[in-house]
């Protein structure tokens, strides 16, 4: 009982943020983004944590997700709340149809293949213009605003939705991760050839985790098409805004924790918003350079993730409560 | 059924890596009960015959029986739960587990059992050492202990046949004796052993029977003590 206690303060919390910032401003958006990067930055953890794979092809699904409902909304005025299943569906499809040839690979050569198929979905989704529009991208349609309808007149909503989708994905990595599923890949990733010889379907565990991450990284494309209102496959089928940023939210936070993926959102989304609100004025690419080193400097810093922080933090609040 | 019935046929069995065949009409059978090692120098394909009959080689050819049970048409993972318990080549616990935990999941294809306690125990009287250090991390344990916590892990299968792939491999003498004494218990115990060592002097010491293995083909086979008695084996593997 006593461990819900500080998660139903820090929910608050988050939930109390956005009605103290301006709900037209800028900074609900970057709290929203922040939000909706972390979830899907979860979703991530799945495979990149708990199954060790590093997928650097995810946005093939979360771009997929932002299309499917986009289209369906479009084409047959479908609801996005459906059309987000509907983006899921295919996106687990996606998943393992690319899972299935590329599992077996380990370390840079798993990543590097995820990558070569991410960039194939980002090119597939410029060319087939007849269903994506092509490079031209997609407007969201304006329709009446409305809960059923997923239309909004402003961002408060948004980013509710995008708090309880961080709940729910951060629930499912939990649930996951303490269950016979997580103790498969526990063990797994302790130590693979033990694994296989004691009996477990190391394959099957692998690609079961692939679809699910991929399923909830689709689900989240209609989050984020609902909130941009405009995409085209270059932003949501990017490789370094979208899969290698997911990555890297989850390793700075912490790979295979359930606050890491939070912590390195809340970090690198903002920070990276102030480096480009400071330094645009100035010359173009530095506040790039900027943001790189401050990731070095706190990779460096914490090769394990901002999660030992925390870590670091409780254990010396107990010894000073042990010397009180 | 009658006791003539083979635990483990082998015939003919062929298998490789990547279209490339290390190992060439195999002939192996097996008794209940028998205690038998395969020895060969490094790289023979001692390691491969044991990984064929575990599946975890995917390509094989020729006839693999356990039981009477066809087991090209199994996949690895359903390997235990016929009965098979393999301790693969090097010390492989998962290091950030505790030795208990690294038992219990041994018993991962039997979850329903109701007595892996008194398994977990029968271990622990085997190898006093892991219950001393039941609830230290296998990671944390010295190269001898996380053998014995691997052989152990086997053991909470129960298995009709245990597959020890050099188990001794890189232990100091006096662990390396420990773990055969340990082996003739498991055997008086009821569980037939099939033993693959370079070493082969202790080897013979334990098995009933051996068979040689030489770049991928058997070329002798017989009861230890005749094998011991080889000028062929005692020229190429005991160094004499
Ligand atoms: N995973 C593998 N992929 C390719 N070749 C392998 C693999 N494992 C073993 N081999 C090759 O198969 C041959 C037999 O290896 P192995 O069965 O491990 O021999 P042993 O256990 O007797 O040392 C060796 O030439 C080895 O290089
Ligand atoms: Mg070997």
């Amino acid at each position: 009982m006593k461990r819900w206690i500080p998660i139903a303060v820090i929910v608050l919390a988050a939930a109390a943020v956005p009605l103290l910032l301006n709900p037209t401003g800028y900074w609900i958006r970057v709290f929203t983004f922040t939000l909706l990067f972390a979830a899907m930055a979860q979703a991530w953890n799945l495979i990149g944590g708990l199954a060790n794979q590093l997928s650097l092809g995810h946005a093939a699904f979360f771009g997929i997700g932002a299309y499917t409902s986009t289209i369906l909304l479009l084409k047959f005025g479908i609801s996005p709340w459906l059309g987000m299943f509907a983006g899921g569906a295919l996106g687990g499809v996606a998943a393992l149809i690319i899972a299935i040839p590329t599992m077996r690979l380990q370390g840079h050569y798993f990543a590097l293949a995820t990558l070569a198929f991410g960039e194939v979905a980002r090119v597939i989704a410029n060319v087939w213009t007849s269903l994506t529009g092509g490079p031209v991208g997609l407007s969201v349609p304006f329709v009446p605003p409305g809960f059923a309808a997923y239309s909004f007149k402003q961002l408060l909503p948004h980013a509710y939705i995008a708090l309880i989708a961080l709940i729910i994905v951060t629930a499912i990595f939990e649930v996951i991760r303490r269950g016979a599923m997580g103790y498969r890949l526990r063990a797994i990733r302790e130590n693979a050839a033990a694994a296989e010889v004691i009996g477990i379907d190391t394959t099957k565990v692998k690609l079961q985790t692939a679809v699910i991450s991929g399923v909830l990284i689709a689900m989240l494309g209609t989050l984020y098409a609902q909130v941009a209102v405009f995409f085209d496959p270059d932003t949501v089928f990017n490789a370094m805004s979208i899969s290698i940023r997911v990555a890297l939210i989850a390793i700075i936070g912490g790979v295979g924790t359930a606050i890491g993926p939070i912590l390195g959102a809340l970090f690198i989304v903002p920070v990276e918003e102030l480096m480009n609100d400071l330094f645009s004025a100035g010359a173009a690419g530095l506040s790039q350079l900027i943001f790189g080193v401050i990731l070095i400097v706190v990779i460096l810093w914490r090769p394990r993730g901002l999660v030992t922080v925390i870590e670091a933090l409780r254990t010396w609040l107990r010894g000073k409560g042990a010397q009180s | 059924m009658t006791t003539s019935q083979p635990l483990l046929e082998i015939k003919r069995l062929n298998a490789g890596y990547g279209g490339i065949d290390v190992l060439h009409d195999i002939d192996i059978e097996m008794r209940e009960g028998e205690f038998v090692c395969i020895i060969g120098a490094n790289t023979a394909g001692k390691s491969t015959i044991l990984r064929a009959i575990s599946r975890l080689v995917p390509r094989v050819r020729g006839t693999l029986r356990f039981n009477g049970v066809d087991l090209t048409e199994r996949a690895a993972h359903e390997v235990p739960s016929l009965g098979i318990a393999h301790v693969p080549e090097g010390r492989h616990v998962f290091p950030d587990m505790s030795v208990e935990e690294n038992l219990m999941l041994g018993a991962f294809t039997a979850r329903a059992s109701s007595d892996l306690q008194q398994r977990m125990e029968r271990i622990f009287d085997l190898f006093p050492r892991t219950r001393e250090r039941r609830s230290q991390l296998a990671g944390t344990l010295s190269g001898g202990e996380q053998q014995m916590v691997a052989v152990g892990r086997a053991l909470m299968l129960q298995p009709k046949l245990l597959l020890l792939d050099e188990p001794s491999h890189g232990l100091a003498p006096k662990v390396v004796e420990e773990m055969h004494d340990a082996f003739v218990k498991i055997h008086r115990g009821g569980t037939s052993i099939l033993l693959v060592e370079q070493s082969v002097g202790l080897a013979l010491d334990v098995a009933a029977r051996g068979y040689v293995l030489d770049s991928g083909r058997i070329t002798l086979q017989g009861a230890s003590a005749e094998l011991n008695e080889n000028p062929a084996v005692r020229a190429a593997y005991l160094g004499i």
